[in-house]
């Protein structure tokens, strides 16, 4: 393979990096029994966060850590709404999405002190692999050269997940909460704290993703940066249910898709269909999983 | 014959314990002693106040007044895991299984064993199958739950009590949704169980399985005991005067003056019936029988005989399928898919599929006649018309409802269920197919619906009543079709559908 | 006698309390947590609010707040009509686009005589807006995917679908603007009063909304909708045709949508300009107005007009008082957030008695196979379909 086509495998995983770390929020809260739609709301929050503290400090990984915290704060509202009042989680993420457009364009003006996109050369975004020394080596040179130290942690977040799930006994207890939470309660489980706990972290992991999205893929922040990611994680999470590796290859078919629409606007079609591509992509892979699903839940079934 | 309090120190005991809800007095003072290695059999009719017994000794409810031992010593539950850590276990009649985890899994789940603080699930596996081999409750420990038939579901719920170490096993009845080999296989596990010292508490209402299975029977009435018998020492006639105050001979049965429905054609006639699921199992299996205006004719069989699939066939209800065959008629036509308007019927599940809770009273009452003209104002679906058709059955069924504009999730069970078969009987369709007419439902309400379901009778309606109650059968119907595994495998007269002919008909054994 | 006339009366006074009383605390709760990120960023509250008032109602902002009440009033029957049988329609951008994008491409390029010049183009943007919600219906019923995910995912390209044509095919010659040409005059919705803001499209969705309301409330049609939005196996089991009412009400809040398009772009300033169909966000807008409508229809042309005075008013308030109008978004959040807590907060003591016995139904483990691919059916929970009434 030539150098271009390492690139394009680049620029799938740069696409994927904050959409697989949205999803693996997502995924937390639906093992939990808990169906989470407010990833945009979170992503987008998580990016603004971490772009108005790496201003601040002038450190992007102060922005990474205060992108963390500020989104699983954020996050708390869905989890004291949906866990400890029992609302709707849809219509709280409903909610939340909208607030989160809201707050971080309104506290854009009066933070960052502009409107549209905010970008400056004393921004910090977060340092290339390749400037740390790894853009030497073949294959993984052009590859993950290019990436943020966050791309590769959101994959071995998705590997650490997948055994934390299957081979602790918080992993296990989590999945049997989400499952039958009576069942759960009476074998002594505290279902509210586990499902508090993996909103909080479904937070967290979006604040990673938002600041992968600003200080990683690109160094500012612009309105509805979000740009729709975070629902493409909901539906990743649908797509794979509960199952962490299938979340990821729904992910990649996104990135795939993205980085493709991208390569494509630069041969000349439309931004628009380029702009479309991702969404229309997801939407066929969501359909053939469920005519597929179909088929096989009637023979899971039984009498 | 009563017996002395039972072996100097019981393993668990109730003493004293009442529980009331609201007005209703579930359990009033019950002393009961379970003996250490014992099968002890709890029976007594649908309302006793078996339900509320055991899951005060579960933790599940706390009592208002009396206790609980455990060897002796006085324990508080405040919540099943309490009762887990005090070495009980139950099975509940609704598993309470996690289905996408493994039989290991499900059994360790809360107490798992761990190695350098990951889980060990070679331990768990292994662990599980010791036990298996211990009890004979043999189930593949890597198979995911929610694959699995019922019967080793239910081994696994035992062997989850077992793991935990409990001394005392619940089983709520167990046998309600088994074929007859898993039963008798079931009897022969808590045989072994028992004999490693853990006693269990079988709570039932058949009969001859206490009379096969138990060491010792406790029977509720009214929420009393009115009766502790040594197995060995006790008939079943001695058991069902305890049970029900008389013996069932002398009972008065309702007047069954149907016999003027023998010359009339079929109301509804299914001939040859056969159905298939999406998965090509058959579901019925050339079923043939036929309603006359007039009778009650009883379902009864084991849960999943399949009688769901019969009355939403019958019903309409059931979109049909590439592997049915046969027919229903109703007054010789071919029913109509989607809802059949000349069938009334009465489902099961109440809240899934009997009413919308979150609709009113009214609104609940207007469903399936809210096409009717009697229902129309001059413009459309008249909001009074409505609600006047509501309080005019509200009335008639004496209904206890502050308000027809109330949601139908505030009424009881009793009334909601009311409800429902008022809407239903109303419609003077002329076939009913009613479900488990008086589950849930407090006894007040039990007679009024049997009264109404005979008055329907008397009007002329076809009636198919399927029950799991067999005392309900033998009081309302004229004949019982019993189902097993999709077939009718016999049909008896109402006044010969004793306890031992019904059940052997619905394990089989008559076939 | 007169007894029970008191019970009656308390009867009475006490569910009205009950039911402002949840509107009131929403806007409460709302108005005091925004009132606290005000201080926070340190806007001053006192010089806020009253600009967004003025921004609102002050002489010559009223009308425009009039005409902005037109298009959310519509995307609100869009989203709510959906939602009656407890689907979530938050496609309505796409919709909307796609209505626009029709009607102004048959104002253009379809020569109309002048009589059928208006009714046409909004008729094709309606059936539009009809057809790309529909296209959500048998996802819905033939596959169980939410709603929800459907209409959204296929909003943005529809978006940029309209984007595409508004700028290539259909864009007005020689300048550089992401426009179409203005449309013939033939083809202007004709105003209503004096500023021109305000078109014939006020009267023609006031009475939309009349008819809708007319038909939820007192038709079989309207019923057998809510019997599906409360309890979709009991109105199936009553006989009520479930898929059919779910594609008929999702194809018509989409037509709805695509009516708000078509409104829009025949109205001033009589072109499609990219991106102004979905700038002001009537879509979400309308959400909130409807959700915090708790589920009663009546109510939701009240709620429209507040969340519109809120959205034009933020406006004002930025140009006057310099506070970044998106206050009103972060405002229009809080109350969807607050009415889900509080619908069930307050459903609690009524569920109480029947949890016991939902319990007792709930599924076996078994049958729990659609727990991790479909959420729970949207809106049920927080009783905003009909839980209500």
């Amino acid at each position: 393979m030539n150098i271009l086509e390492w690139t394009f495998v680049a620029s799938v995983l740069t696409a994927t990096a904050p959409v697989v770390l949205a999803a693996l929020g997502g995924l937390l809260c639906s093992v939990s029994g808990i169906f989470n739609m407010a990833l945009e709301g979170q992503l987008l929050f998580g990016a603004f966060s971490a772009v108005v503290v790496s201003h601040l400090t002038g450190n992007a990984w102060c922005g990474v850590a205060g992108g963390v915290a500020a989104t699983a704060l954020y996050s708390a509202v869905l989890s004291v709404s949906a866990v400890t009042f029992r609302a709707d989680p849809v219509v709280v993420a409903v909610g939340l999405n909208l607030l989160a457009l809201g707050l971080t364009s309104f506290l854009m003006r009066r933070i960052l002190g502009t409107a549209g996109t905010y970008t400056s050369p004393e921004l910090r975004g977060l340092p290339t692999l390749a400037s740390l020394g790894l853009g030497k080596i073949t294959v993984i040179g052009p590859v993950l050269g290019p990436q943020s130290p966050l791309v590769p942690v959101a994959f071995v977040l998705v590997v650490a997940a997948a055994w934390w799930l299957k081979r602790t006994r918080s992993g296990l207890r989590l999945r049997g909460i989400g499952q039958h939470p009576e069942a759960a309660e009476s074998l002594g489980l505290k279902v509210g704290p586990y499902r508090h706990g993996v909103v909080l972290a479904a937070g967290a992991l979006c604040g990673l993703a938002g600041a992968q999205l600003a200080l990683g893929n690109v160094t500012l922040f612009s309105e509805g940066m979000s740009a729709g990611r975070g629902w493409v994680a909901v539906v990743a999470v649908m797509l794979g249910g509960v199952r962490p590796y299938r979340v990821l290859g729904a992910c990649l078919l996104f990135g795939v898709a993205e980085a493709l629409g991208f390569r494509l606007q630069g041969v000349g079609l439309p931004q628009q269909f380029a702009d479309a591509a991702p969404y229309v992509i997801t939407l066929l892979a969501l359909v053939l999983a469920s005519v597929a699903g179909r088929r096989r839940s009637a023979r899971l079934e039984f009498t | 014959m009563p017996t002395d309090s039972g072996p100097a120190q019981a393993a668990a005991e109730l003493v004293g314990v009442t529980k009331r809800f609201g007005p209703v007095v579930a359990n009033d003072g019950i002393d009961l002693a379970i003996a250490r290695g014992e099968i002890h059999a709890v029976v007594g009719e649908n309302g006793a106040g078996k339900s509320t017994l055991m899951s005060i000794l579960y933790g599940m409810h706390r009592p208002d007044a009396g206790h609980v031992l455990r060897n002796g010593s006085r324990i508080r539950l405040r919540s099943p895991a309490d009762a887990i850590t005090h070495g009980l276990g139950m099975v509940h009649q609704r598993f309470r299984l996690f289905p996408e985890l493994t039989v290991a899994e499900n059994v360790v789940i809360g107490a798992e064993p761990a190695r350098r603080g990951a889980l060990d699930l070679a331990a768990a596996r292994l662990e599980v199958e010791r036990l298996g081999e211990l009890y004979g409750l043999r189930a593949d420990p890597l198979a995911e739950v929610g694959r699995l038939p019922v019967g080793v579901r239910q081994r696994v719920e035992i062997l989850k009590a077992l793991y935990r170490r409990a001394e005392v096993l619940i089983l709520d009845e167990p046998t309600a949704v088994l074929t007859p080999g898993e039963a008798a296989r079931l009897f022969d596990v808590l045989r072994t169980v028992t004999e490693t010292g853990v006693s269990v508490v079988l709570v039932t209402h058949k009969l001859t399985e206490v009379l096969s299975a138990s060491d010792r029977v406790t029977v509720l009435r009214h929420g009393r005991v009115t009766g502790s018998f040594v197995t060995a020492e006790t008939t079943a006639d001695e058991l069902v005067v305890a049970m029900i105050g008389r013996s069932l001979g002398t009972s008065q049965a309702p007047s069954r003056t149907s016999s003027r429905a023998s010359a009339e054609p079929y109301a509804l006639e299914v001939r040859n019936l056969t159905v298939r699921d999406r998965d090509g199992v058959l579901r019925l299996s050339g079923v043939s029988f036929g309603v006359r205006p007039g009778e009650i004719v009883g379902l009864a069989g084991v849960a999943g005989s399949g009688q769901r699939e019969l009355a939403d066939t019958v019903t309409g209800l059931r979109p049909p399928g590439p592997g049915d065959s046969g027919e229903v008629l109703l007054s010789g036509e071919p029913v109509r898919r989607g809802r059949e308007p000349g069938v009334a019927y009465v489902p099961e599940d109440r809240h899934g599929r009997g009413t919308a809770p979150a609709m009113s009273l009214a609104e609940n009452l207007a469903m399936g006649d809210h096409r009717s003209p009697q229902l129309r104002g001059r413009i459309g679906l008249s909001g009074r018309a409505v609600r006047d058709r509501a309080k005019s059955l509200v009335e008639r069924f004496s209904i206890r409802a502050a308000s027809v504009g109330d949601p139908i999730s505030t009424l009881s069970g009793g009334n909601a269920q009311k409800a429902v078969l008022a809407r239903e009987l109303s419609r003077r369709t002329p076939v009913i197919v009613v479900e488990e007419p008086t589950q849930g439902v407090d006894v007040g309400a039990q007679e009024q619906i049997h009264a109404l379901l005979l008055e329907a009778r008397d009007r002329g309606q076809a009636v198919l009543l399927q029950s799991s109650e067999l005392a309900e059968l033998r009081a309302l119907a004229d004949r019982v079709l019993v189902m097993y595994e999709g077939r009718v495998v016999a049909e008896i007269p109402g006044d010969e559908a004793g306890d031992e002919r019904l059940g052997a008909a619905m394990t089989g054994a008559e076939s | 006698m007169s007894r029970d006339v008191n019970q009656v009366m308390s009867r009475v006074v006490s569910r009205l309390m009950d039911r402002s009383g949840t509107a009131v605390l929403t806007i409460a709760g709302a108005l005091a947590l925004t009132t606290l990120v005000m201080v926070i960023v340190r806007v001053d509250p006192a010089e806020a609010y009253p600009a967004l008032i003025r921004g609102a109602v002050a002489d010559g902002n009223l009308e425009y707040t009039i005409a902005s009440f037109v298009p959310t009033l519509g995307m609100a029957l869009a989203f709510a009509i959906p939602l009656r049988t407890g689907e979530f329609n938050l496609g309505g951008d796409g919709q909307m686009a796609l209505g626009g994008v029709v009607a102004a491409a048959l104002a253009l390029r379809v020569p109309l005589p002048s009589g059928i010049a208006v009714i046409v183009p909004l008729a094709a943007a309606t059936l539009t807006g009809a057809l790309v919600a529909g296209v959500s219906a048998p996802l819905r019923t033939r596959l169980g995917i939410p709603a929800i995910v459907t209409t959204l995912l296929i909003s943005s390209p529809a978006v940029a679908l309209a984007s595409y044509l508004v700028r290539f095919p259909l864009a007005e010659a020689g300048t550089g603007n992401a426009q179409t040409p203005l449309i013939p005059d033939d083809a202007h919705l004709p105003s209503v009063g004096e500023s021109g803001y305000v078109t014939l499209g006020l009267p023609l969705i006031l009475l939309l909304t009349a008819a809708w309301l007319y038909v939820d409330g007192r038709t079989v049609l309207g019923y057998e909708i809510r019997a599906t939005g409360a309890n979709r196996e009991f109105a199936r089991y009553g006989g009520v045709p479930v898929d059919r009412l779910e594609i008929s009400t999702l194809a018509g809040g989409g037509a709805f949508a695509g009516l708000v398009g078509g409104l829009i772009v025949l109205g001033p300033p009589f072109r499609f300009v990219d991106g102004a169909l979905t700038a002001p966000g009537y879509t979400f807008t309308a959400i909130a107005a409807v959700l915090l409508a708790t589920g009663r229809p009546v109510v939701v042309p009240f709620t429209v007009a507040l969340m519109t005075i809120l959205q034009v008013g933020g406006q004002g308030m930025e140009r006057d008082a310099g506070v970044p109008s998106q206050l009103t978004q972060i405002m229009q959040g809080l109350i969807i957030v607050i009415v889900a807590v509080l619908a069930t907060v307050r459903h609690r003591a009524g569920k109480r008695a029947v949890a016991a016995a939902i319990r007792a139904d709930a599924p076996e483990p078994g049958e729990a196979e659609a727990r991790s691919t479909e959420p729970a059916r949207a809106g049920q929970a927080a009783g905003v379909t009909e839980a209500e009434s």
